[in-house]
């Protein structure tokens, strides 16, 4: 059984008793999504994470199930609710996130991404899937890339590195970052309208919001040395 | 080799999921051919699973692992629903020998060849999720020019067949030409073949973008 397991009661209903309250339920300001980490111990290392999901996959462990839960549930539905989902419809698409991470866990590739990275695209696809349902007007599929075609051709600077190494130093790249540009970067992701939302938290003409997220995505790479995209 | 590649701003905004339909599906077909490209999303992508990992969690509703792990019984318990045959693909435009469509335009509907001026054909793409979307492709024969135009970050070009030159810089087979603010210049397609794009034009005032002045004069969208 994973470590974390042992002394933790895997109960269904998760008080935020071990989490900071989240922020009131006024527009949060700025910095609302914070980078702090929670209380030590409390972050499962990339490896317990792979490790649950591949108890899923094997032999449908839902202990180790419930753990993945409990950890990215939560943050899955504030992903959503953060780009516009009312409270309801991201209760009802963070359910649907998890029943695919429960029935993909076999798919999950360790040395491809890491599970966070997974789970996130997960969410974003079902979430562009429930808007084009909608009728609205966003598209993007999960398989771009088809690394049996590509993957002959494409340069591989890091090899060595595992992915959770890359977790860790793309972790450790984004607390580096400025206040500033760590928040131009979270937005990007969890804004409904990043761009007028960096603008207005930031004060700045609308025009000039791409060059400070271009600014903001040189400075992480350059962070990240030899990792940059 | 491909050269030219959306920019970083356009890729994040990709792999964030933050596209409208018609720029992500021109992006993607850029991504599905570039190793270099897929190498960025994946990149990105991790960027959004650490801020992911990192975000302030919400309050779920009492009891939402019962209710979810009840889901995936449920899902279980029922039989799976029969798999329906994908429709037949509607017949498409002709391609020159040995050129796939991009996967990307899977699920749309790609309207016959129309011609719109000397050595120029047009075919409207159809998005069925986002039928407003201004996506199309160009078929340019050898020498054509395209009229003067400046570029906005709403019209974005990636070059399935052929092959263009700005004037500055040539663009080839695989190869993005998106948003770069204020660059006036004039695409001449080069070699002694045709040139075949996948563009996209966003919002239904167009901008004076080239491929928008084109279409806008010629086919009156």
């Amino acid at each position: 059984m994973p470590r974390a397991l042992r002394n933790s009661s895997m109960t269904t209903a998760f008080s935020p008793s071990d989490w900071p309250a989240p922020a009131a339920r006024s527009r949060p300001s700025y910095l609302s999504i914070v980078t702090t980490n929670p209380p030590s111990g409390a972050m499962p290392s990339g490896d317990e994470l792979s490790a649950w999901l591949h108890a899923v996959a094997a032999h449908q462990d839902r202990q180790a199930f419930a753990a993945v839960f409990k950890h990215f549930a939560p943050r899955v539905k504030a992903y959503l609710m953060r780009l516009g989902s009312s409270e309801a419809l991201a209760e009802e698409l963070m359910q649907e996130t998890m029943v695919s991470v429960w029935r993909k866990a076999a798919l999950y590739d360790a040395g491809h991404a890491g599970v966070s990275t997974w789970i996130f695209t997960i969410a974003r696809n079902l979430r562009v899937d429930q808007l084009r349902r909608k009728g609205q007007m966003l598209t993007v599929d999960g398989d771009d890339c088809d690394a049996d075609t590509l993957e002959d051709s494409a340069p591989q600077p890091d090899e060595q590195l595992s992915i959770h190494e890359r977790e860790a130093r793309l972790r450790d790249a984004l607390r580096k970052l400025s206040q500033e540009q760590a928040h131009i970067l979270r937005l990007s992701f969890f804004e409904e309208h990043p761009h007028a939302r960096i603008a207005q938290e930031l004060g700045i003409p609308l025009g000039t919001v791409k060059s400070r997220v271009r600014l903001a995505i040189q400075h992480l790479r350059r962070l990240l040395g030899a990792l940059e995209p | 080799m491909i050269r030219h590649h959306p920019e970083d701003a356009l890729m994040l905004a990709y792999a964030a999921g933050q596209l409208p339909a018609g720029p992500a599906i021109v992006v993607a077909s850029h991504i599905e051919r570039c190793p270099h490209c897929c190498q960025r999303l994946q990149a990105f992508e991790a960027w959004g699973g650490a801020l992911l990992e990192t975000a302030e969690p919400a309050v779920l509703q009492p009891e939402a692992l019962a209710r979810t792990l009840a889901a995936i019984e449920a899902q279980d318990a029922s039989p799976r629903p029969p798999r329906v045959a994908s429709p037949a693909r509607a017949p498409r435009p002709a391609l020159p020998p040995g050129v796939r469509w991009p996967q990307a335009l899977r699920g749309c509907t790609v309207a016959p060849w129309r011609w719109v001026g000397p050595g120029m054909h047009w075919s409207r793409v159809t998005v069925p999720h986002a039928p407003d979307s201004n996506l199309f492709l160009l078929r340019m024969a050898a020498g054509k020019k395209l009229p003067v135009h400046s570029h906005s970050d709403l019209e974005m070009t990636q070059v399935l067949y052929g092959s263009f030159h700005d004037g500055r810089q040539h663009y080839g087979a695989g190869d993005f030409d998106g948003a770069d603010d204020t660059v006036h210049h004039q695409p001449v397609v080069s070699g002694d073949g045709v040139c075949i794009c996948l563009a996209s034009v966003q919002g239904s005032l167009l901008p004076a973008g080239r491929i928008a002045r084109v279409i806008g004069r010629l086919v009156g969208l």
